[in-house]
């Protein structure tokens, strides 16, 4: 049962892997033919428009748009569980939308406080 | 007389031909012939004659043209066919390809350029080869304090999950390559995989631009995966299916762009910034970061990324395509297969020749063919036209739009395709 539910999915992963093991050759070729003779340090550093970096490459990085992410991972679940809805909306009695509009306007409401505190950058 | 080649000898040429010959045989020898028996003993033999057909006898039919069409029926039923050649990536790639050199050519109409002109004589038409020729004969540099292995990865892991994508998308009745229930929630899925892959790459290139760029890109993609996700429920909320074959067979008579056309324009918006194009295309943006996180990319490693965006832009279209503009339907306008063929074989004068198997490909298959091409290249147009019109929007701007405007309009969308199921327009009972 669980077998045949996954396999449908066995020609997704086999044209995953074709594709992965139709392109990997490229780059092998690419590293065969290609010249590499003429080596320095300079040729190796990450790319600062001509600059010496200075500094460390994986930098800490202010993400300043925190309480979008914290909105992401509410609303991708959401989402989904809209989809098991809808999926079966066809089939579902008509007074099983109650309910679901109830679901929508609380989350609506915590949306709403949601991009009410994106508009507060002093506490980001 | 001017001598083009001063150093020619004819013994020499003679020669250069016959050891062109000697490797030819010998590749085909060594190589060719066991892929070919490989092949053959994968597939699922037919049966003619009342004999089941084994891959020795078959492998000396292949000799025989007459002869040869029913094994090719044959290894055209295999999942081999499907995910190498024709709904899968050979297809996708093609018109991939085909996507580039127009785009290319149509920007520099726009800019009131010529575009590629010199390779190939014609229009240059052979820019691209040309150009992968180059890429391919490039160094790759990898910067000194990189995370090789992720690196490495990193652009075939890219082209590996477009093609993924790619293999749910159904082309023509029939012709699909994972042919899922739940289609819909793998694209999501697989869609889930991009940001993942490009802020590995990012973080491994040990860079400053190509750090900042994979953060615009998650940031973006993350931020668009929810107006994309919201705006195709209607579509399923009147469909009662996530399987994208059942999708398109709903839409037998009206494609739903006719009754959700909010839930379109948003999957458009999203579809475009998903893609990193112009007017959303921050993670590269070429004016301020460089190349974005692309920047350390070079020679190969940055073709593949190339064939894997445009594979991705490729399945995005055929998406809009199947979900909305009715997928393979369409008016015939394929002519049938010529009956006399069938009967009494191909006649030249007094030579005629009896072809078993011939209509190889069905009257329905190239119809839906056709038209599932038609639509997915005016989509794939109308993506790449706001690149020679729009600016570059700010990624405050960009946020702004994802969570405010969009989001709101999916709901909108939602309450239509609530509306008229309820008020019997769709679903059952309503028009089919």
């Amino acid at each position: 049962m669980v077998g045949e539910l996954a396999g449908g999915y066995g020609t997704v992963v086999l044209m995953f892997g074709f594709a992965a093991v139709a392109m990997a050759p490229a780059l092998v070729v690419s590293r065969m033919v290609s010249p590499r003779k003429r080596s320095n340090p300079v040729k190796f550093l990450p790319m600062e428009c001509g600059q010496v970096p200075s500094g460390a490459g994986r930098t800490h990085f202010m993400m300043q748009y925190y309480p979008y992410i914290l909105m992401f991972v509410v609303f991708d679940v959401m989402a989904i569980f809209l989809y098991a809805w809808g999926g079966s909306l066809l089939s579902l009695p008509r007074d099983a939308t109650l309910p679901m509009m109830g679901f929508l306007g609380i989350m609506f409401g915590a949306m709403a406080f949601a991009l009410y505190q994106t508009g507060r950058r002093q506490i980001w | 007389m001017s001598v083009i080649a001063p150093d020619f000898k004819l013994s020499e040429f003679i020669k250069s031909l016959f050891d062109n010959a000697f490797w030819g045989l010998m590749l085909m020898v060594l190589v060719g012939l066991p892929a070919i028996m490989m092949v053959l003993f994968v597939i699922e033999m037919p049966v003619i004659d009342g004999e089941l057909l084994t891959p020795f006898l078959a492998f000396t039919w292949l000799a025989d043209p007459t002869r040869t069409l029913p094994i090719v029926h044959a290894f055209m039923a295999t999942d081999m066919f499907r995910v190498m050649v024709f709904p899968g990536f050979g297809f996708a790639a093609l018109l991939a390809a085909g996507t580039i050199f127009v785009e290319r050519k149509m920007l520099a109409k726009l800019q009131l350029r010529v575009g590629p002109f010199y390779c190939g004589k014609v229009e240059g038409i052979l820019q691209l080869m040309g150009d992968g020729l180059k890429l391919i004969s490039k160094e790759i540099i990898i910067p000194a304090k990189a995370d090789k292995p992720l690196f490495w990865a990193a652009p075939v892991l890219f082209v590996a999950t477009a093609a993924a994508f790619v293999s749910l998308i159904p082309v023509a009745p029939g012709w699909v390559v994972a042919d899922i229930d739940m289609g819909l929630l793998a694209v999501f899925a697989i869609i889930g995989f991009f940001p993942i892959i490009t802020i590995l790459s990012a973080w491994s290139a040990n860079s400053k631009y190509p750090f900042i760029g994979g953060i615009r890109a998650l940031f973006q993609m993350v931020s668009f995966e929810i107006p994309l996700i919201l705006s195709l429920l209607g579509v399923v909320m009147v469909t009662g299916t996530l399987s994208l074959s059942g999708i398109v067979e709903s839409q037998s008579s009206f494609p739903w762009i006719i009754f959700l056309p909010i839930g379109a324009i948003v999957f458009f918006i999203t579809m475009l910034a998903e893609l990193e194009r112009i007017p959303f295309d921050l993670p590269e943006a070429e004016s301020e970061i460089v190349a974005g996180w692309l920047t350390e990319f070079s020679g190969m490693m940055y073709g593949l990324v190339q064939l894997g965006t445009y594979l991705k832009l490729y399945a995005f279209a055929a998406l809009f395509t199947v979900l909305f503009l009715g997928g393979w339907h369409g008016p015939m306008i394929v002519p049938p297969f010529p009956h006399e063929i069938i009967t009494e074989g191909i006649v030249m004068g007094p030579v005629s020749a009896q072809i078993p198997g011939l209509p190889l490909f069905t009257q329905e298959m190239l119809n839906g063919a056709l038209w599932f091409v038609l639509k997915t290249v005016g989509v794939i147009f109308f993506i790449l036209l706001p690149r020679g019109v729009f600016p570059r929007i700010r990624i405050d701007m960009l946020l702004g739009l994802g969570w405010t405007k969009l989001i709101g309009l999916c709901f909108v969308n939602v309450f239509i395709a609530l509306g008229l199921l309820y008020a019997g327009v769709l679903g059952p009972g309503g028009l089919q």
